[in-house]
């Protein structure tokens, strides 16, 4: 796009001058940004610039120290950490976070269960239930784990676990995927796989990414913002990011095994 | 089908014919029948421990405190010459435990692992204090159970408690039904976020399940059936005392919950019988049998990787 203008869409997700500190420790300070619907928006940086911090403040496992997040108009800094969940914030993990003795189908399960209700019902089948375990399909399919449905989910590829943990974010319908690294420790065709994937989600979800592999978030985000010691570097397209002299000296301009 | 594993179905399919036709063999023995009640109002407790040791991760040390309070509820509310009805006293028993298990569980599930365990005890330990040092309720003697609650349903007097062989099938069908209660609740939804909480907690809160109310009510279930198995022991001896209070119950039943094979539910039955089987035949051999005993149940445990239950579960299916 050499257009100048960049068509604004609808704001989903906001931070207003988040801070997290970990006794005098700075792990993040005044972030504001906004992320809208429907784009891709990568945040890179260098180790610990608290990049995983902030995807932590913002589903709700950390509490920020001071600071507002507002979803969708309202702000959600206070609430508890599973209600983030049920407003529509879901998140992948760095470190693979699944249920691994469960089929993949039944992990999925789990999810769309929340929404669908009946976890308070003590005496049906689990099994009962066959649009649930439609929806459960659905998301594996999405990310092309159709054929591992009823696979353990400790016995399929590392790859695959992290195409699992994003099929669960899925079934659990958000408007907000936060992703923590979907790429780590990944092979070259199957990091091909994910940013495949990501490309279609992206259509509709907003996405927050945060990843290390910088051929990926170049390609992919329709945002970028470079954080340097949990502080707010710059936030732009990536064509601007990438030329902007501050960045190439803080990060890019490290070494070239970087990029 | 509703208990799918083969060796559960297997397990069912043999216990409990054998276990209904027993007295008929041990028509003119008393004893054994009484001791085999016990041993069903024990698994019945264990089975409540069990799952919530190995099916919620939640580790109890105080589970004991639930087993004496259904007695000693009993002897609280229920008028001391007079018979009650069994049924609306298994259900005020059931709910009061179940509302005591509320308020402790909601102080307790804040925590978790080994500060859970301390806490659980503590509460166990303040019971067991309270009432071996109270007078009201007998000391370290306890209470007494003059009249035994008359069991008519409708005007219709099904069984008498008094006879220990009707008393034998109510124990045996109690201990069907908490087997089946589990398993009907392990296989549904619900059972489904239990599993998942117990796999991987931080996981299910990040899908939106507020864990902590899941916890509360599996707290609570396997605390009123506990409290229920405490009031058909009570029943069963006509007394109640602190030592069904006492931490060491607790232990045991987790020692037997363990031994039967942690988290598979009818492994409590397992458990309870081999142990209680030991017991009672050591006991006979030597005034030392705690020692071989103690023993034997090492032993068992390091060459049972999953309890007798797992044990059987690997036999088969090599087959």
């Amino acid at each position: 796009m050499n257009n100048n203008v960049i068509l604004e869409s609808q704001v989903i997700l906001e931070t207003e001058g988040l801070c997290k500190y970990w006794g005098g420790l700075k792990a993040l300070d005044d972030i504001s940004l906004k992320f809208h619907d429907r784009e891709l928006h990568g945040i890179v940086g260098p180790n610990g610039a608290g990049k995983s911090t902030l995807l932590n403040l913002l589903c709700g496992h950390y509490k920020p120290t001071s600071g507002r997040i507002v979803h969708e108009g309202a702000p959600i800094d206070a609430i508890k950490p599973y209600a983030f969940a049920r407003r529509g914030i879901g998140r992948s993990f760095q470190k693979t976070n699944i249920y691994p003795n469960a089929t993949c189908l039944e992990n999925c399960s789990v999810a769309v269960q929340r929404r669908m209700g009946g976890s308070f019902n003590f005496l049906r089948s689990r099994h009962r239930q066959e649009v649930l375990e439609e929806i459960a399909t659905e998301a594996l399919e999405k990310v092309g784990l159709l054929s591992r449905r009823n696979e353990v989910a400790a016995h399929i590829s590392y790859g695959e676990q992290r195409q699992l943990e994003i099929a669960m974010v899925l079934a659990t319908s958000p408007c907000v995927l936060l992703l923590d690294e979907p790429m780590a420790g990944m092979g070259h065709e199957e990091s091909q796989l994910i940013i495949e994937l990501l490309k279609q989600l992206k259509q509709e979800y907003c996405i927050v990414l945060v990843e290390h592999d910088m051929d990926a978030v170049f390609e992919l985000s329709d945002k970028l913002t470079v954080m340097v010691d949990g502080q707010h570097l710059t936030t732009g397209t990536v064509d601007r990011v990438r030329d902007d002299p501050r960045v190439k000296e803080a990060y890019l301009g490290q070494g070239d095994e970087v990029y | 089908m509703l208990f799918n594993n083969r060796t559960e179905r297997y397990f069912v399919w043999v216990f409990f014919p054998l276990a209904l036709l027993m007295p008929l063999f041990l028509e003119q023995n008393t004893f054994y029948v009484s001791k085999l009640t016990t041993v069903m109002i024990f698994a019945i407790f264990v089975m409540s421990l069990d799952y919530l040791v190995g099916r919620c991760g939640l580790i109890t040390l105080g589970h004991a405190m639930f087993y004496g309070l259904g007695g000693y509820i009993f002897v609280m509310i229920a008028p001391e010459y007079e018979a009650v009805n069994f049924w609306v006293y298994t259900f005020y028993i059931c709910v009061i435990a179940a509302a005591v298990a509320l308020v402790i569980g909601f102080l307790v599930l804040r925590t978790s692992g080994i500060y859970m365990i301390m806490i659980t005890l503590a509460f166990a330990q303040m019971t067991y204090y309270f009432f071996s040092d109270s007078l009201d309720f007998g000391g370290n003697d306890g209470v007494f159970i003059y009249v035994k609650p008359d069991t008519s349903l409708f005007g219709l007097s099904l069984f008498d408690l008094e006879n220990p062989t009707h008393f034998y099938y109510l124990c045996l069908l109690s201990l069907f039904n908490t087997l089946f209660f589990f398993r009907l609740v392990t296989r549904s939804r619900f059972g489904r976020v239990i599993d998942s909480i117990h796999e991987n907690p931080g996981r299910t809160t990040a899908l939106g399940y507020n864990i902590f109310v899941f916890r509360l009510m599996a707290y609570t279930m396997a605390s009123a059936l506990g409290a229920y198995a405490g009031y058909l022991f009570t029943l069963q001896y006509g007394f109640v005392n602190p030592s069904m209070l006492a931490w060491t119950t607790s232990g045991s039943a987790l020692v037997m919950s363990i031994l039967g094979g942690i988290g598979s539910i009818y492994g409590a039955i397992l458990g309870v019988l081999v142990y209680e089987g030991l017991h009672f035949s050591l006991e006979h051999l030597t005034e030392h049998w705690l020692l071989f005993m103690g023993a034997l149940i090492i032993l068992m445990v390091i060459l049972f990787k999953n309890g007798i239950a797992g044990y059987l579960e690997k036999l088969l299916e090599r087959r």
